[in-house]
């Protein structure tokens, strides 16, 4: 990046940080601060250890430097100043988790467009928020976009303040379906023999209400909900296109759907081996379908620095902005991160690194060379290291 | 002095009984050689047995010789003493516990105090975290930052988080388990604090007691000792190498002296050893068994000890350092952090390479 595209980011940052109003996180002045300024060189130094005394008050702080990064650490501190983590003294940390485009399975890198890996990253990010309140039962959760290629959900439960590494990478496992074993998700419940009929002493049961076992029991419901739905005959083919299920697996499917259907609904895998054969198969395939592949590094670390939510990113102009979680649904990183300030003017670039940008609903299509450009489709360039900033 | 706080003597209550009780710990140590003899014995049972042995029938000397053991600990201060400690004294107490807890009614009226669930759970501070589910008999929920607080990184596979069904932030135990999760808070009470910083006039009376510790963790022989092969919880290290000779890929001599002196240490015969490495077919059978045994002593007259990781680091053979590497064992030896692991998990739950090797040929005949 050349020097003049450096000062004019900068100075717009400067702009930018004028007019926002920037909330910072609970307990600001217990964390460590970090900022990443717009210095030249190609090795990025990030300025950290600081406390919210050494900066003043964020919004002067970021009005006065302008910084091209801006972070804050998820953990609490006696001196958040110290400059190595022992003699900070760690209190608690917040749970932070963290969605990357770049991380996820279901991302063609160079294939997906920023709008096609930012739309599969917030399929992910509803994926996670379904584990974070249904399962953790989790209340105090901050959204964010990370102004980049993801979203961060800042998770500040009481609860969870004072878990160790080891105890959140549990966490991470448990959302991300790792070491998920099916025989140690189903539950074995002692059964008395009956009279005259040969009994196991144990029915083996999926749970139906909570974890990965749920998750598993509802497929397997839906599938014999469907296989109930039809008549034996149709049934039976289609249960025949599953690897290994013959006519006569399938005929047992079929009949337990129609006369024990609550069976199912109860998860008893003992009904019959078919249940627990279907069961088993869908378990083999739940984690890939359902899982959040967060990045695990972020959620153990509990000395994090992370993205200070009403920030910008430094890499595309964009905002770190917070979400409210009913407003997830709609939102649309690519119009509803882009600056206000960026909006409305137009300016000059030499695009050293053209193709498609998506902003604000429009794309555009810029070949290498000068362009006239909004604004905000500039900034986004020159932030990138796509553009340099072009003669006034 | 209660018996209740004899049984318990970490309990916080017994701990204000002795300070009421105006006990000094330079005197007790000076002068009570009961209470002194059965702190020895609590640690030596801890290192040995696992457990601190059967209590003192006298009230006094049995809750006296808790700080004492704390203090001997403390004094001999090796990773391996204090965790193998408050293992023990956590995994007495529960026997204690559990067996208070399910005793009849007719039993329980022969004690004069005992404890009941409620209080322990508030002794630890589970009470607000454990509910009861109503209507069933000896089901709970507990919390889920409470459940990991206690559990993360301790069992087998049923205990982790991703195999409970986990719901509105409750993991669903029975009785069993929420004792053994009060084990586990006792243990981390036992540990809280430990090393103790000890005045020198108690540590120069305790010279003796402290010598003997030392003697029984020397006695303790690692190589011996350890005799558990489970690759899963080798360290990182270990494993590396372990999955490149696996995998056929070429290792350099110091590498593959590295691996081979670790599997030795932890009881593998030369047999064992060719029969692990030989699950790819460009495998040098002779070579490695010469080598093996080379490191036995069996064919020279050394017997070579598996490199400890400042060697591992120097000839770049330390890779994948994780938290037990730097925080558990502090970069010191292999074979700990693989004790560590061991120590760790549930017994119950290990499986012995050498035993799923001989059930695997067992399913093949049959």
């Amino acid at each position: 990046m050349e020097e003049r595209t450096r000062a004019y980011l900068r100075g717009r940052f400067g702009d930018y940080y004028r007019r926002a109003e920037i909330t910072p996180p609970p307990d600001a002045n217990e964390r460590e601060w970090g900022y990443i300024p717009w210095t030249s060189g190609p090795g990025t130094t990030m300025v950290r250890h600081k406390s919210l005394l050494d900066l003043g008050d964020i919004e002067g702080f970021l009005e006065r430097e302008r910084p091209r990064h801006v972070y804050f650490s998820a953990g609490r501190y006696d001196d958040p100043s110290a400059g190595s983590m022992s003699e900070k003294h760690w209190r608690t940390s917040d749970l932070v988790f963290d969605l990357d485009a770049d991380h996820l399975p279901s991302v063609t890198l160079g294939e997906d467009s920023y709008a096609e890996m930012l739309a599969k990253c917030k399929d992910a990010l509803l994926r996670l928020l379904d584990f974070l309140e249904d399962d953790f039962g989790f209340e105090e959760m901050t959204i964010a976009f990370s102004g980049g290629r993801g979203y961060h959900v800042h998770v500040r439960d009481p609860g969870i303040q004072e878990l160790e590494r080891e105890a959140r990478r549990e966490v991470v496992d448990y959302v991300r379906g790792m070491g998920m074993e099916f025989d140690a998700v189903i539950d074995e419940e002692a059964v008395g023999g009956e009279v005259g009929r040969k009994s196991p002493a144990h029915n083996e049961y999926l749970p139906t209400d909570g974890g990965w076992g749920r998750r598993i029991h509802e497929r397997l419901l839906a599938e014999f909900e469907q296989i109930k739905s039809l008549d034996e005959d149709a049934a039976v083919e289609r249960l025949q296109e599953y690897d290994g299920v013959g006519e006569k697996k399938a005929r047992a499917a079929w009949n337990i759907a129609q006369d024990r259907f609550v069976e199912i609904e109860r998860g008893n895998l003992s009904a019959h081996p078919v249940v627990k054969n279907f069961a088993e198969r869908i378990a083999a395939s739940v984690v890939e379908e359902d899982d959040a592949p967060i990045d695990e590094p972020v959620t153990t670390d509990t000395n994090r620095l992370i993205r200070l939510p009403g920030t910008l990113h430094g890499g595309s102009g964009l905002a770190v902005r917070r979400i409210d979680r009913d407003a997830v649904d709609d939102f649309d990183p690519l119009v509803d991160a882009v600056p206000d300030t960026f909006v409305g003017h137009e300016i000059a670039v030499e695009v050293t690194d053209g193709g498609l940008i998506e902003l604000l609903g429009d794309s555009f299509t810029l070949s290498e060379g000068e362009h006239t450009v909004p604004e905000h489709v500039g900034v986004f360039l020159m932030a990138r290291g796509r553009a340099e900033k072009g003669p006034e | 002095m209660k018996a209740l706080h004899a049984r318990y003597p970490f309990l916080s209550a017994a701990r204000e009984a002795v300070e009421t009780a105006g006990v000094d710990l330079s005197e007790l140590v000076a002068s009570d050689s009961a209470a002194v003899e059965r702190g020895l014995e609590r640690v030596e049972w801890a290192v040995t047995e696992g457990t601190v042995g059967e209590p003192h029938r006298r009230t006094r000397v049995e809750l006296l010789s808790y700080p004492v053991a704390r203090v001997l600990v403390s004094l001999v201060d090796e990773h391996i003493l204090l965790r193998r400690y408050a293992r023990a004294e956590a995994v007495t107490a529960y026997d204690r516990f559990s067996e208070e807890l399910t005793a009849t009614a007719e039993f329980q009226s022969t004690r004069t105090e005992r404890l009941d669930r409620q209080d322990l759970l508030a002794e630890f501070d589970l009470s607000g975290h454990v509910h009861a589910v109503a209507g069933e008999d000896g089901e709970y929920r507990v919390d889920v930052g409470t459940y990991l607080e206690h559990t993360a990184g301790q069992w087998g596979d049923e205990w982790r988080l991703v195999n409970r069904p986990l719901a509105d932030g409750q993991v669903p135990v029975d009785e069993d388990e929420l004792l053994l999760l009060v084990r586990q808070a006792v243990r981390r009470r036992v540990e809280d604090g430990l090393p103790l910083s000890v005045p020198d006039a108690i540590a120069t009376e305790l010279d003796d007691e402290t010598e003997r510790v030392r003697d029984v963790l020397a006695d303790l022989d690692l190589t011996r000792d350890i005799d558990t092969v489970v690759p899963d919880l080798f360290p990182p290290c270990m494993r590396h190498l372990l999955d490149k000779v696996q995998k056929g890929e070429h290792l350099e001599h110091h590498s593959r002296f590295a691996i081979a002196a670790f599997l030795t240490s932890i009881g593998m015969s030369t047999d064992e050893i060719v029969e692990l490495f030989q699950v790819n077919p460009g495998f040098g059978e002779e070579a490695t068994r010469y080598q093996v045994d080379h490191i036995r002593g069996e064919t020279s007259p050394t017997e070579y000890s598996a490199p400890a990781c400042a060697t591992m680091q120097s000839y770049g053979d330390c890779v994948n350092k994780d938290d037990i590497c730097e925080d558990v064992i502090n970069e010191s030896h292999p074979l700990n952090y693989y004790e560590h692991r061991l120590e760790e998990a549930d017994e119950e739950e290990l499986v012995d390479w050498r035993d799923g090797e001989e059930d695997e040929e067992d399913d093949d005949a049959g």
